[in-house]
């Protein structure tokens, strides 16, 4: 199942789109999953997994498990004031402490417990993000037009991360 | 002058909760007050969809149990729509039901909770957390993550999908077990009942009794009960009759359909979450000696609330429990306790229900046909009653649409917890990081929803203390992990 957690313990890399489709481009983690599922095919060593908001529980078993997987890469949007539609990676030492708060919007983990996975763990760790337009405070669904004309270019850039991991 | 000490996570305002404790000029507590921001607008988002869309949609609510809303949607659909389901469709909702409530309560016992347990309420916060249980107890920690992945892996292979699952349908199940998947689903959930088995046994000879001091003062409170049980007063998360319990012990039970007869909704002007409480009590008072119409739910709730569990290890486990610490045990730490209780009955259930020669029939599904109506589908999720209730058109549209989710429940009594809690443990304006961490504590014991989005990952709340001098707003100290 591209959809569940099934055999990501046997992965070397694993892929979480983050978000909760019901508030705007915060479901812009999920819609990214869902267009690499529809649009490509990534290789055995790769899982997709539109994590929703269940995001903790996976990477809680990942930072447990004894075979993890060498990197995690994080598809999330994340308001850093930039321009709608704006895609970037982040670094997690490079957070700034008062954005750090926007990591924990749906169950995100802070980039202390990032840090500890890549730390820890060495696992090597990958956000890219995209600035979302709108993420409204009541439920309404669906991306807006900039977030959603940017989830092409986002997938490229995750199939190139994926690519660069060797298949073992 | 007065203090104000806020705890409050390191995360912005969606989905968080925040305590604030109020010191009087003496240093003492004055008041407390527990946030936790609900989902808002969803109501008005499901009216005019087709009601057979919202058992899908419902799963978007909450990360932590999407099982519990989508079952309870898929019941008021099937009222919506009239439809009694086939026994088999019925025994394969529980089975998935079970399998999830395994998933949530090892990992609240041994990550959320279990952390203040496993490494003491005043251990450091870099080791408070499920890092420091990894580091501590290595082999637990592994067998945790075997447990969940096969009750993960064990969803998949029952509905196709874990996370976001789409397999109860009104009407019934979509999916038909074949028998080789239930005997590969049977081998695992041996492993899980062994597991849980350990657990108990775990929590009973090396966690407990070293906190038998806190259980007995930490978060104490006297308030009523609401679970579900069968017409007989057997345990069920599933399915059955409401059963309202007073502090004395006296309960009634209702029907799903009565639940506005026996809960009213309160509101405070700090908060939107609401407060419901038992309306035959006519108001709701959160006073710590006299409290009036507060109940709670959960674990501890449903265990009281109930005579017996129909799994015989649980119910040995169960009247052990009972006969320990008496009907209705008031503790808020055994939530945790109760929380192995049902553990194992979940695991022993599950078992059961796949040695049924009927969890393969494929009879599981009927046909179902819109009309306007209402239907009020109920279960127990892991954090307390689930309640969604929706009205249809004709056409099967939805018109109306009301929940009442397991934290909502709580809202009244973890408030006066972490108000108990507070008073017992800060005095003349004497605190520490372990004095607040066990004020978390009691708010960890009801596992409120809010824990899903202000856990860190390693298990803890993230938390900024700040220490604010009331007349001035002066921040004497601030305390963050």
């Amino acid at each position: 199942m591209a959809n569940g957690f099934s055999g990501y313990e046997s992965k070397t890399v694993v892929v979480l789109g983050i978000g909760n489709v019901l508030f705007g481009d915060d479901g812009f983690g999920p819609e990214v999953i869902e267009f690499l599922q529809e649009k490509y095919t990534v290789p055995e060593n790769v899982v997709l997994i539109n994590a929703g908001c269940s995001a903790r529980s996976i990477l809680f078993d990942i930072l447990l498990s004894e075979k993890k997987p060498e990197k995690i890469i994080i598809i999330d949007a994340f308001d850093i004031g930039l321009k709608p539609g704006k895609i970037f990676e982040i670094n997690i030492d490079e957070i700034p402490e008062n954005k750090i708060d926007d990591f924990s919007m749906h169950q995100i983990p802070t980039s202390n417990l990032l840090k500890e996975l890549r730390d820890a763990s060495k696992i090597e760790i990958k956000i890219i993000s995209c600035q979302p337009e709108n993420i409204p405070e009541t439920v309404s669904m669906g991306l807006s037009g900039k977030i959603s004309n940017a989830i092409p270019a986002v997938c490229r850039l995750v199939m190139k991360e994926i690519k660069k991991q060797p298949v073992k | 002058m007065g203090k104000k000490i806020v705890i409050q996570p390191v995360t912005r305002l969606e989905g968080h909760g925040k305590v604030t404790i109020l010191l009087d000029d003496s240093g003492n507590v004055e008041d407390t007050m527990v946030h936790v921001v609900e989902l808002r607008g969803f109501e008005k988002f499901c009216i005019g969809r087709p009601v057979e869309e919202l058992p899908r949609i419902v799963t978007s609510i909450c990360g932590v149990c999407p099982w519990s809303h989508h079952l309870a949607s898929a019941k008021a659909c099937d009222a919506v729509f009239g439809a009694q389901i086939p026994s088999a469709g019925r025994k394969l909702r529980e089975l998935a039901n079970s399998i999830a409530y395994t998933e949530e309560h090892i990992l609240h016992f041994y990550f959320l909770a279990g952390a203040d347990y496993v490494m003491g309420p005043d251990a450091d916060y870099s080791v408070r957390n499920v890092i420091g249980i990894a580091g501590k107890v290595p082999d637990i920690a592994k067998k945790v993550v075997r447990n969940r992945h096969l009750g993960a892996r064990m969803l998949e292979i029952l509905t196709g999908k874990s996370i976001h699952p789409v397999a109860a349908v009104p009407g019934g199940f979509s999916k038909a077990l074949l028998s080789e998947e239930r005997d590969q689903l049977l081998e695992m959930a041996k492993e899980i009942l062994e597991f849980a088995k350990f657990s108990i046994d775990f929590a009973k000879t090396k966690i407990f009794p070293d906190y038998l001091d806190a259980v007995k003062t930490i978060g104490v409170i006297k308030t009523g009960f609401l679970g579900t049980v069968t017409k007989d007063g057997t345990l069920d998360l599933y399915d059955g009759v409401l059963r309202m319990m007073q502090a004395d012990g006296s309960f009634e039970d209702f029907t799903y359909e009565q639940y506005t007869d026996y809960i009213e909704e309160h509101v405070e002007p700090w908060t939107y979450l609401k407060f419901p409480y038992m309306k035959k009590a006519g108001k709701l008072s959160m006073d710590l000696e006299n409290p009036v119409g507060v109940y709670r739910t959960n674990t501890l709730a449903r265990l009281n609330v109930c005579e017996k569990i129909r799994t015989p290890l649980a119910q040995k486990e169960f009247e052990e429990y009972r006969s320990k610490f008496g009907r209705p045990v008031q503790l808020t730490l055994l939530y945790n306790w109760a929380r192995l209780i049902e553990l194992l009955y979940n695991a022993e259930y599950a078992v059961q229900l796949l040695q049924d020669p009927e969890i393969t029939s494929t009879d599981i599904r009927i046909a179902v046909t819109p009309r306007a109506a209402r239907g009020i589908g109920c279960v127990e999720a892991p954090r307390g009653t689930l309640i969604h209730d929706y009205e249809t058109d004709e056409n099967g549209m939805v018109t109306n649409i009301n929940l009442i989710v397991g934290t909502t429940h709580n809202n009244a009594p973890i408030n006066m917890s972490v108000k108990q809690a507070a008073k017992t443990l800060i005095k003349d304006g004497k605190y520490d990081q372990g004095i607040l961490n066990r004020v978390e504590m009691a708010i960890r014991a009801y596992d409120p929803c809010l824990s899903c989005a202000t856990h860190n990952l390693d298990g803890t709340i993230a938390l900024k203390v700040d220490i604010v001098k009331a007349s001035s707003g002066e921040i004497l100290q601030t305390y963050k992990n």
